[in-house]
């Protein structure tokens, strides 16, 4: 892409969002999605339709909403299952599982979910974090009953074809060593581990090279048959398809379902962070350097969500904030900057990336706490957290353009927080002082409070 | 993986691959097109669904007339541009298009060059006005050019520091030869350097003149206003001489294998072939043929070097529409261990594709996919602004989608077996890998 971004840059099809990227998540194919916590901003305007909420005797929920944006339909499955919900030797897994659920069921052949879903002009794609694993669907609407079933048999009837389980170890594999030649994507990775480590926001979502390999047909099922439980299942229909049709296919299909109780282990505490202790020097086959930052935030249900949301903005979001004002342009210490926040249900985590230049690395990580302690100290202006506003208002609008940007919204809501908050964040985030933002950088981005990774290029990149 | 560096033209372009087909009629219906008096385009399209509004303003300037010389000029001048206009710095620009909830970037690409915003649709008036001023009244100031300059370099060393983006930039080079298609739309350093304030000033006054303009606006927007506000804006703009089409060398086809090494941890193999332009009749098929191989995780690439041989993480098609011939391209990114006998098997399906006709099943769902893709890549009013100033650019008349769409239905199992062999005959093979130490 050449571009030269002057407002914020959206990437037209899998659209960066804004409170954090890359780092959490990892995608089906090759795509590299995008991970948000605290997600979109949920604003429902007059006149709009509401989306409807069900829960079905078994534990479905069911999210439905008329869009009429186009003639297509969004359906997602989320399960409430992802990263944290492993144990040490079960690294990996709900990925694992992510990628092979499309391969499969008794009564679906290896290869013909694909085909069904293309030779309908459709779409899919998974992805899985920490809090959730998600599949979805986008299919001209006429197809919105084929969908469905075909969620709710992957859901429960994955067959795990042995060979076709074998060979996708191959492509795992192969993602981790795509992940580690992108430095944009894995210095998140690493800033992340380093930031969460040892709670399991931590650890590597694909697991590691040993893990795979040596993975069973019987503990991916074991996995399989304690997670993906009814209690675990959110549906999210959102197109041209009316609610009370959705919710009726549903009921025939997921509302079948049984399954176990499917609960959550609880999580270890987090602890604070510290530049002197959580700070790893990476040497890379890239010219470039790449400095990655991450401060402790807030997870999704912290009041002070909005507030570190629009602290995160008014730093590092857009061209116009302030690490590019100065950090890139006044200084000329990076060639670019960028800050995110990934919020998610046991815990948030402000984080920084920039590419620069070796030898500027030290420089530039002290203009960075320069620029953040004078927020501190000086707070922000209500002019930039206006803009900080209008940000987010644009970015809810933009999201529901599309069937499946709003379902989105929708399902993550369902799985890192709540339906209700994501409908009020607007609201929440419009009430938010520029003296609470200052606040905010007071309690979580104190001087010495972050993990910093550096990949220092070793020349070896000709 | 969105693959190539260079046609990938902001993740459109890759969209466009495999994915070239028409608009539903009735996405059509809302649009309007006027031509003001002094040959300036505007064309609007009317969606009331979400509060929000893009444009894309294109100009007839690319790759397509660059020389070796100024390679990268139309790009860097797009850089320079929204770096300030005459009445605000880069600085306050970027803080008036935030303030609308907006963004907006400039870039060159091979067939034009492009002004790109969105906004709060309330604020559209705002967004149109700041666009013409970037495109209108740019400052160019000598102190940006040499700021971006850097910029830039910096750019193209991170591609040459990314292995598919390289692998791709070194198969087009390969692939096209003295073309100008061959050329990567960053330029080179070299070129870059030479490339100086007053060529950038020269190059941008030969190119931004009102017949050389279109501007697509989609979004909850009326038509009538905004036609009046860009005749507000551009329609005193006087016209000019039009700079002549460029006049490049044919490339020719040829069959050549060359292997480059470079630190990754992935090896990447390009097979890349000459293809038609967007106008010809046999571009229908071609994105038939580039669906069948590389369409999705049910293409044969995929289906089979990725999911049933699992020889590589990546394995798509490429085909661009473009002005003039287009690029064929099939991907794979494996492992360094695999890549022999994935570079094998992309061989084979190359032959196999050249001998045996598609299946009936087969060729539905390629067109399926085909068509499918294309509805879905339309539903942002950012693709529906870049399509329709696009289509408009390269020329085509304004029923283009629907005769598309007809074609690509009408394709059959002998005409992809017919398009195979006439454009895979002679095919260029780029391998970049690790090298062999590691």
């Amino acid at each position: 892409v050449t571009s030269a971004p002057l407002g914020r840059m959206r990437a037209v099809r899998s659209r960066p969002r804004r409170r954090s990227r890359g780092a959490g998540l990892v995608a089906l194919g090759a795509l590299a999605l995008i991970v948000t916590g605290c997600a979109a901003v949920g604003r429902i305007g007059p006149g709009r339709a509401e989306p409807r909420r069900t829960v079905l005797p078994n534990g479905v929920v069911v999210i439905a909403q008329e869009h009429r944006a186009s003639e297509v339909v969004a359906l997602q499955l989320w399960v409430r299952v992802g990263g944290r919900d492993e144990t040490p030797p079960e690294l990996g897994l709900s990925h694992y599982l992510e990628h092979m659920l499309f391969k499969g069921t008794p009564t679906r052949p290896p290869g013909s979910i694909d085909r069904l879903i293309e030779g309908l002009g459709g779409q899919s794609n998974a992805f899985t974090s920490y809090d959730f694993t998600h599949f979805d669907l986008v299919l001209p609407a006429e197809h919105v009953a084929d969908g469905i079933e075909l969620l709710a048999d992957i859901a429960v009837n994955a067959a795990f074809p042995p060979d076709e389980l074998e060979a996708e170890k191959k492509v795992v594999l192969e993602e981790m060593r795509l992940l580690e030649d992108n430095p944009e994507r894995y210095i998140l990775r690493r800033v992340y581990e380093l930031g969460y480590a040892p709670h399991p926001y931590g650890r590597p979502l694909l697991g590691t090279p040993e893990l795979i390999r040596a993975l069973t047909r019987d503990q991916l099922n074991a996995y399989y048959k304690k997670h993906y439980v009814p209690k675990n299942f959110v549906l999210v229909a959102v197109g041209a398809v009316p609610t009370a049709e959705v919710r009726a296919i549903a009921e025939r299909t997921f509302g079948r379902l049984r399954g176990g109780d499917g609960g959550r282990a609880p999580l270890p505490p987090l602890r604070p962070l510290d530049r002197h202790v959580q700070h790893v020097d990476v040497p890379r086959p890239e010219q470039q350097a790449y400095l990655g930052m991450a401060w402790r935030g807030v997870p999704t249900a912290d009041p002070d969500v909005y507030a570190v949301d629009l602290l995160t903005s008014i730093l590092g979001d857009s061209p116009s904030s302030r690490l590019n004002q100065i950090v890139r342009g006044e200084l000329g210490l990076v060639s670019s900057i960028e800050t995110g926040y990934g919020a998610w249900e046991k815990g948030g985590l402000v984080t920084l990336n920039a590419r620069l230049d070796a030898d500027k690395l030290a420089r530039a990580e002290r203009a960075i706490r320069d620029v953040v302690r004078r927020v501190r100290e000086h707070g922000v202006t209500a002019d930039e957290r206006d803009r900080a506003i209008v940000a987010a208002e644009a970015e809810y609008a933009f999201d529901i353009e599309t069937a499946e940007g709003l379902a989105k919204t929708y399902g993550e809501a369902e799985t890192t927080w709540s339906l209700e908050n994501e409908r009020r964040y607007l609201t929440r985030l419009r009430a938010v002082t520029a003296a609470d933002i200052q606040a905010a950088a007071r309690k979580y981005l104190g001087d010495d409070d972050y993990a910093i990774v550096r990949f220092v290029p070793q020349g070896a990149g000709k | 993986v969105r693959g190539p560096a260079r046609l990938l033209a902001a993740a459109v372009l890759a969209a466009l691959a495999v994915a070239l087909a028409p608009a539903p009629a009735r996405a059509e219906a809302d649009v309007t097109r006027t031509r003001l008096p002094n040959g300036f385009t505007v064309i609007v399209r009317e969606n009331p669904l979400a509060p929000v509004v893009a444009l894309s303003l294109m100009v007839r300037m690319g790759t397509r007339w660059e020389t070796a010389e100024n390679n990268g000029i139309s790009n860097f001048v797009h850089a320079v541009m929204v770096k300030g206009t005459t009445k605000h710095d880069g600085g306050a620009l970027a803080d008036l298009v935030t303030g609308l909830g907006g963004r907006m970037s400039a870039s060159g690409d091979v067939d034009y060059s492009e002004i790109r915003a969105s906004a709060l649709s309330r604020f559209w008036r705002e967004l149109l006005e700041l666009t013409a001023e970037v495109a209108l009244h740019p400052k160019l100031d000598p102190a940006d050019v040499d700021s971006e300059r850097d910029w830039l370099l910096g750019r193209i060393q991170r591609q040459r520091d990314n292995p598919s983006a390289r692998a791709f930039d070194d198969l087009y080079l390969a692939l096209y030869g003295d073309h100008p298609y061959a050329r990567p739309v960053l330029g080179t350093p070299a070129s870059l350097r030479r490339i100086d304030h007053a060529a950038l000033v020269a190059w941008y006054r030969r190119f931004y003149r009102p017949h050389m303009m279109t501007l697509a606006v989609s979004g909850q927007v009326r038509a009538a206003e905004v036609v009046a506000e860009a005749r507000r804006l551009f329609g005193d703009l006087p016209g000019g001489p039009r700079p002549p089409q460029p006049r490049s060398p044919a490339p020719a086809a040829k069959s050549q294998r060359l292997v480059v090494e470079a630190p990754a941890q992935q090896a990447q193999i390009l097979v890349g072939a000459l293809a038609p332009s967007l106008d010809q009749p046999d571009h229908a098929p071609v994105k038939v043929l580039a669906t069948v191989l590389g369409g999705g995780m049910a293409g044969r690439l995929f289906a089979v070097l990725r999911d049933r041989e699992a020889l590589a993480y990546t394995a798509t098609a490429f085909y661009d529409p473009v002005r003039e011939p287009g690029a064929l391209v099939l991907y794979l990114g494996t492992a360094p261990a695999n890549a022999e006998r994935a570079e094998a098997g992309l061989a084979r399906e190359v032959a196999r594709i050249r001998s045996e006709r598609v299946g009936a099943d087969e060729l539905a769902r390629a067109k399926g996919f085909l068509l499918g893709n294309y509805a879905m890549d339309r539903r942002t009013n950012a693709r529906q602004a870049w399509y329709l100033a696009f289509y408009d650019v390269e020329g085509v008349p304004d029923d283009y989608p629907e005769r598309y769409r007809r074609a690509v239905e009408a394709v059959t199992a002998d005409d992809v077996l017919r398009v195979a062999r006439t454009y895979l005959r002679a095919v260029t093979t780029f391998v970049l890998r690790p090298p062999a130490a590691r």
